[in-house]
């Protein structure tokens, strides 16, 4: 591509060819490799967009059809799907693509799956410059599909400018998301699968939990939207609340705020991995040692390069 | 034997509906230890040579009962270098007679599997050439 091309989100094949290998190599790279050549991007900041909520909820074609529709519209896209892996398995079938199938033929989209099985977090390692490194392609929006599961949520609320949550008609989920604070990183609530019996209570019941909640944002109510990828009720609806959101994004968050943020996120990352390897490296002796000591031991191994 | 670490495409060009080769066979890799991705029914070779980039795959195992193997093989071969993803090892599998080998290996196959044989010996296969890299 000649250098007075800005990029504008519509990869060339060689274009398509670096990115994804590009995604393949921070996907697997040790905090020490990323530290060597942190990506950075230099194109306008896209538009990022999570959608988050449990295994089977309906995230991935839901995706598909807004992606679809967006890029369509003529947006150029970038989807980064974060497929759970299985535990009982080493290997992974990642099948969030095969429901992206009409989207991800459109040439204003780019769609990668990763798995999420070395992570800790839910999250895929370095998802944050794999973002930065889509960026760098200059689509106007990135569209993160992951799994909200423990500290998940709290990743994707600090890497996206809008968080969507997925719930589905069963009240079961909603309670355990209550519990679990999921529902405080919502920006947009969707009952995903609203043909199906059991969406309009499910919908009351949320909408009423946000209403009685602490607000948690200034001049924002989270919209509660029933949505049917089945028979497309509440697309139209979703969107609307995309662009407001982006809306209030522009009004209240500075971009040195959403910089701030994802810096904390991706330093926090990568000494929480060289935690992890520095606690790999202890013998079972260490473990005799009186906590503090052992503290101590585990502090002095992270400084060292 | 390990698949760890390799990802692999497993895609279904062609106008059959029978997919439960190719789940079988996406299963053995999955438990071999690969990431396995699968594109669904009914998909151009040029949509497989795409998604394969994207995906950085490996490899591509194409499951085809349709008995067009050999033009699928060799249009899959041509999107994909046409999409720079020339060096991805390319697969087949199906309903294949013995006598079109010659001609899918011209094609671009680096591997060709037919429905009698074990899935075993399949992922070994596809294994020995991954291994390679
Ligand atoms: N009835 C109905 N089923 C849906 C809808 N959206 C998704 N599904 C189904 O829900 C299942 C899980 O969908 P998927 O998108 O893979 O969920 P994910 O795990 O959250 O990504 C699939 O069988 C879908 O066909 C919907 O709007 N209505
Ligand atoms: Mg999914």
């Amino acid at each position: 591509m000649p250098p007075t091309d800005t990029p504008n989100g519509v990869l060339d094949a060689s274009a398509r060819r670096r990115l994804a290998r590009e995604i393949s190599r921070l996907a697997t790279a040790s905090a020490h490799s990323v530290l060597r050549a942190p990506p950075t991007s230099v194109a306008p900041p896209a538009r990022r967009i999570g959608f988050t909520g449990p295994p089977g909820v309906g995230k991935s074609t839901l995706v598909g059809k807004l992606v679809e529709r967006r890029a369509a519209a003529g947006t150029s896209v970038g989807v980064l799907a974060i497929d759970p892996a299985s535990p009982y398995s080493k290997g992974a079938i990642l099948g969030d693509r095969i429901r992206m199938d009409q989207a991800s033929a459109d040439p204003r989209v780019f769609m990668r799956s990763v798995s999420s099985r070395d992570s800790q977090d839910g999250m895929c390692n370095n998802v944050a410059d794999i973002l930065c490194a889509m960026e760098v392609h200059g689509f106007d929006e990135i569209v993160m599909e992951t799994v909200g599961v423990g500290q998940a949520e709290h990743a994707v609320k600090a890497l996206v400018d809008t968080v969507v949550l997925l719930m589905q008609p069963e009240t079961g989920d909603a309670i355990q998301a209550l519990k679990a604070g999921i529902l405080e990183v919502a920006d947009i609530i969707v009952v995903s699968k609203s043909d199906l019996h059991g969406a309009p209570k499910m919908r009351e019941v949320l909408a009423s939990t946000v209403r009685f909640g602490a607000q948690r944002a200034v001049n924002w109510t989270v919209p509660v939207i029933g949505v049917s990828v089945e028979t497309g009720k509440g697309l139209d609806e979703l969107e609307a609340a995309l662009t407001a959101h982006a809306g209030w994004v522009a009004r209240h968050r500075t971009p040195a705020e959403t910089a701030r943020r994802r810096a904390t996120y991706r330093v926090q990352d990568l000494v929480l991995r060289r935690l992890e390897d520095q606690l790999a490296t202890l013998s079972p002796d260490d473990y005799d040692l009186p906590l503090p000591e052992l503290y101590q031991r585990v502090l002095t191994g992270l400084a060292q390069i | 034997m390990s698949l760890a670490g390799k990802r692999i495409l497993i895609a279904k060009p062609g106008l059959d509906g029978h997919d439960v080769g190719a789940k079988i066979i996406a299963l053995a890799l999955r438990d071999a230890g690969a990431e396995v991705i699968y594109t669904g029914l009914r998909k151009s070779p040029e949509y497989i040579a795409r998604v394969a980039v994207e995906e950085d795959v490996d490899a591509v195992g194409l499951s085809i009962l349709s008995g067009s193997h050999v033009d699928l093989v060799r249009d899959t071969m041509r999107h994909l270098r046409a999409a720079e993803g020339g060096n991805i090892k390319l697969f087949v599998g199906g309903t294949i007679p013995q006598e079109d080998n010659a001609a899918l290996l011209e094609a671009g196959a680096v591997g060709i599997f037919n429905a009698s044989q074990r899935i075993e010996d399949v992922v070994a296969e596809m294994d020995k050439h991954l291994a390679a890299d």
